[in-house]
């Protein structure tokens, strides 16, 4: 999946929509917003496709390959058994891994574009205010 | 030959098993009826309270998402199957990584009732016909799954008095089906959400206590476990080896892999669990919340596979497959040898409420789905009240609650497992694709959507009725006939490619005259998916 995001050549602002609040824009072309789509999605994706591969492989195997998955370990713990409860391990660490990069590569984005946004919608509300006010004025 | 699936349980547990069952369901009514919305507020109806603490939406998730088929199937699978059935108990943990590395946080910071609202958000124009398609599917995937566990109560019913008579099997259906409505119509979340947390803390105190028993009586030796269920399957080392079950030709295979496939990516789009994404209020929540889930199903597969294992091992795989040849009796029968009757009482009420509590979230979901997306949206475009649009979900959850026990009374002979498989391979050939595009890539478009979800929907459904399920097997609904040519009895592994390759299609052949409009939707959707807010 391409990460980037293409210039729009001769790209004009679209009038504005009832869906389209005017801060979503300046923050899609933030620079921060796509550094957080990369951090959360290659994640993400990276994690899935571990996690959940493995386990549909390890389907395949056990399906496939019976005489290596029967190999004995220990006792009557075989290799297909041994990696059956690695599963459990590996979505473990998956989980762990997640919860921490959310906490330290996420969230602080994320934090700080609501800010932004908060911003935003501060400075527009206080814009639409005085508009308002004005209006009334002359009205009187 | 009547009673030769008889009646495992003696009168003391039977009568247990009823008090058990009864004073749990009265108190989860009352508490239903009382913390029923009582502000004719849409909101709470459908999210229940927003406030909960990540434990306690966990408990929720995971009560909504281990079924009796879970409890009593696995199990059994396990107990008869070894391997192979260890092997299902590992989908379906695996299944939330999904939802949690992939779904569970865009989904919640762009959501707001249903799966519709996200990817009305996400397509503005032609919402509605994706509204209609996406309700389509959702009560597709629900009834499905609803008729199951009302079956599934069928067949736990036999375990106790034989096989039932035509008016007790109706009776059952009907006081079970009785009993969702009211949970559903009236309790609306919060009572769905309050029996989910009750049957979730029984359930994992009730694996945990008996799995405990099992490794007691073999003295923690783990190995000295495996090797009496291999002893005692009388099937020696192949019960621990992979191919029991789905082993031998390459279609059992390839039907197994597809069976995973379908599990392991159906999860992530089941409507009842996705509306559970949608309640907490923030982030943070959700994440902690999709990470007990996590961890509590994880825990109770665990424990369901000790279980499997000790049931064989102490109660013999033959005489298991005798009471019932699909093994739901195993976990039941396991209880009665360990822990007398308290303990089969304490584990059978918990199926029964097993039962009751994910038909409540079903019907729950369902309803909503016919009353936001399909009544409030598209009928009555968007203009209908809140008061009228709660009416609507409450008279919504009543005909599928009844719609449920009518197709469960025509069809109990089925196969609880059929159902559920079928249940989870729509929702990953139709559901997941929209969801997954809807979130993920910019050049999807309202006619991709149509085409995954009506594709994925008809795919799996004629794919099933083309397969030994339904012809030319002598198990299967008609025996007589032939007409099966597709070999697999879970389509998951064509019809989720399908409704992947559908979607894209759709969104790449369509017209590229709103490009501005729909590039902007798109970023104004990303922002909201990725940056979110915390709802206050």
């Amino acid at each position: 999946m391409s990460q980037h995001h293409p210039p729009h050549g001769g790209y004009a602002p679209p009038p504005p929509t009832e869906y389209e609040p005017a801060g979503s824009q300046a923050i899609h072309d933030d620079p921060e917003f796509h550094s957080l789509r990369r951090a959360y999605r290659s994640f993400g994706a990276v994690a899935a496709l571990l996690s959940v591969g493995g386990f549909l492989s390890y389907v395949l195997l056990s399906s496939f390959a019976p005489a290596l998955m029967n190999q004995e370990l220990f006792g009557r713990i075989t290799l297909g058994l041994a990696l059956g409860l690695v599963q459990f391990l590996v979505m473990a660490v998956a989980t762990w891994c997640y919860v921490r990069h959310m906490r330290e590569r996420v969230d602080p984005l994320v934090l700080r574009l609501r800010a932004q946004q908060r911003e935003q919608e501060r400075a527009q509300e206080e814009q639409q205010a005085r508009v308002a006010a004005g209006r009334r004025f002359r009205a009187w | 030959m009547v009673t030769q699936s008889a009646a495992i349980a003696d009168q003391f547990s039977l009568r247990l098993t009823f008090i058990l069952f009864v004073s749990v369901v009265v108190v989860t009514l009352f508490t239903a009826l009382l913390t029923a919305p009582q502000r004719d507020e849409i909101s709470e109806f459908y999210l229940g309270n927003r406030d909960m603490s990540p434990l306690r939406n966990g408990l929720a998730m995971c009560g909504d998402y281990v079924s009796a088929a879970t409890l009593l199937g696995s199990t059994g699978l396990v107990a008869l199957n070894g391997y192979d059935g260890l092997l299902y108990l590992g989908g379906t943990m695996v299944a939330w990584m999904m939802v949690l590395l992939m779904v569970a946080e865009p989904l919640r910071n762009s959501g707001k009732f249903t799966l519709g609202d996200t990817l009305a958000l996400r397509l503005p124009q032609g919402q509605r016909s994706v509204r209609l398609a996406l309700a389509l599917c959702t009560l597709a995937v629900c009834l499905l799954y609803l008729v199951a566990q009302l079956v599934g109560s069928i067949a736990l019913l036999t375990q106790f008095i034989g096989d039932p008579s035509p008016t007790t099997r109706a009776m059952c259906v009907v006081v079970i089906g009785s009993m969702v409505v009211v949970y559903a119509a009236i309790g609306g979340m919060p009572g769905a959400t309050f029996i989910q947390v009750v049957k979730a803390v029984m359930l994992v105190a009730g694996v945990a206590i008996t799995a405990v028993m099992v490794l007691q009586h073999f003295s923690w030796n783990v190995d000295r476990l495996l090797s009496t269920a291999a002893d005692n399957s009388a099937l020696g080392d192949r019960f621990l080896e992979p191919g029991l079950r789905y082993g031998g030709t390459t279609t059992n295979k390839l039907d197994f892999f597809s069976l995973q496939l379908a599990i392991v990516l159906g999860l992530a789009a089941l409507p009842h669990i996705m509306m559970r994404l949608l309640a907490p209020r923030s982030t943070r929540v959700l994440r902690g919340s999709v990470v007990w889930a996590v961890g509590l199903v994880a825990f109770v597969c665990l424990m369901a596979g000790v279980l499997g294992l000790g049931a064989t091992a102490i109660v013999g795989r033959e005489n298991i497959a005798e009471v019932d040849p699909r093994g739901d009796a195993a976990i039941l029968l396991l209880a009665h040898k360990l822990g007398g009757a308290v303990l089969e009482a304490l584990l059978s009420s918990l199926a029964f409420i097993t039962l009751l509590a994910v038909a409540a979230g079903l019907t729950l979901a369902a309803a909503s789905s016919l009353a936001h997306d399909l009544y409030s949206e598209v009928i009555r475009k968007g203009k209908a009240k809140q008061t009228e649009e709660l009416g609507v979900a409450r008279l919504a959850a009543v005909v599928i609650g009844v719609m449920g026990m009518l197709l469960a009374l025509l069809s109990w002979g089925t196969s609880t497992a059929t159902l559920a498989f079928l249940a989870f391979a729509i929702a990953a050939s139709a559901i997941l694709p929209a969801i997954v595009y809807g979130l993920f890539w910019r050049g999807f478009t309202a006619r991709g959507a149509l085409l995954s979800l009506y594709g994925g929907l008809l795919c799996s459904v004629l794919l099933v009725v083309f397969s030994p399920i339904i012809s030319s097997q002598p198990n299967s609904v008609y025996p007589d006939a032939d007409f099966a040519w597709f070999p697999l009895q879970n389509p998951g592994i064509v019809s989720i490619p399908a409704g992947f390759l559908l979607g894209w299609l759709g969104s790449v052949t369509g017209g590229r005259g709103q490009d501005a409009t729909s590039t902007d939707a798109f970023k104004e959707f990303e922002v909201r998916a990725l940056v979110g807010t915390d709802q206050r």
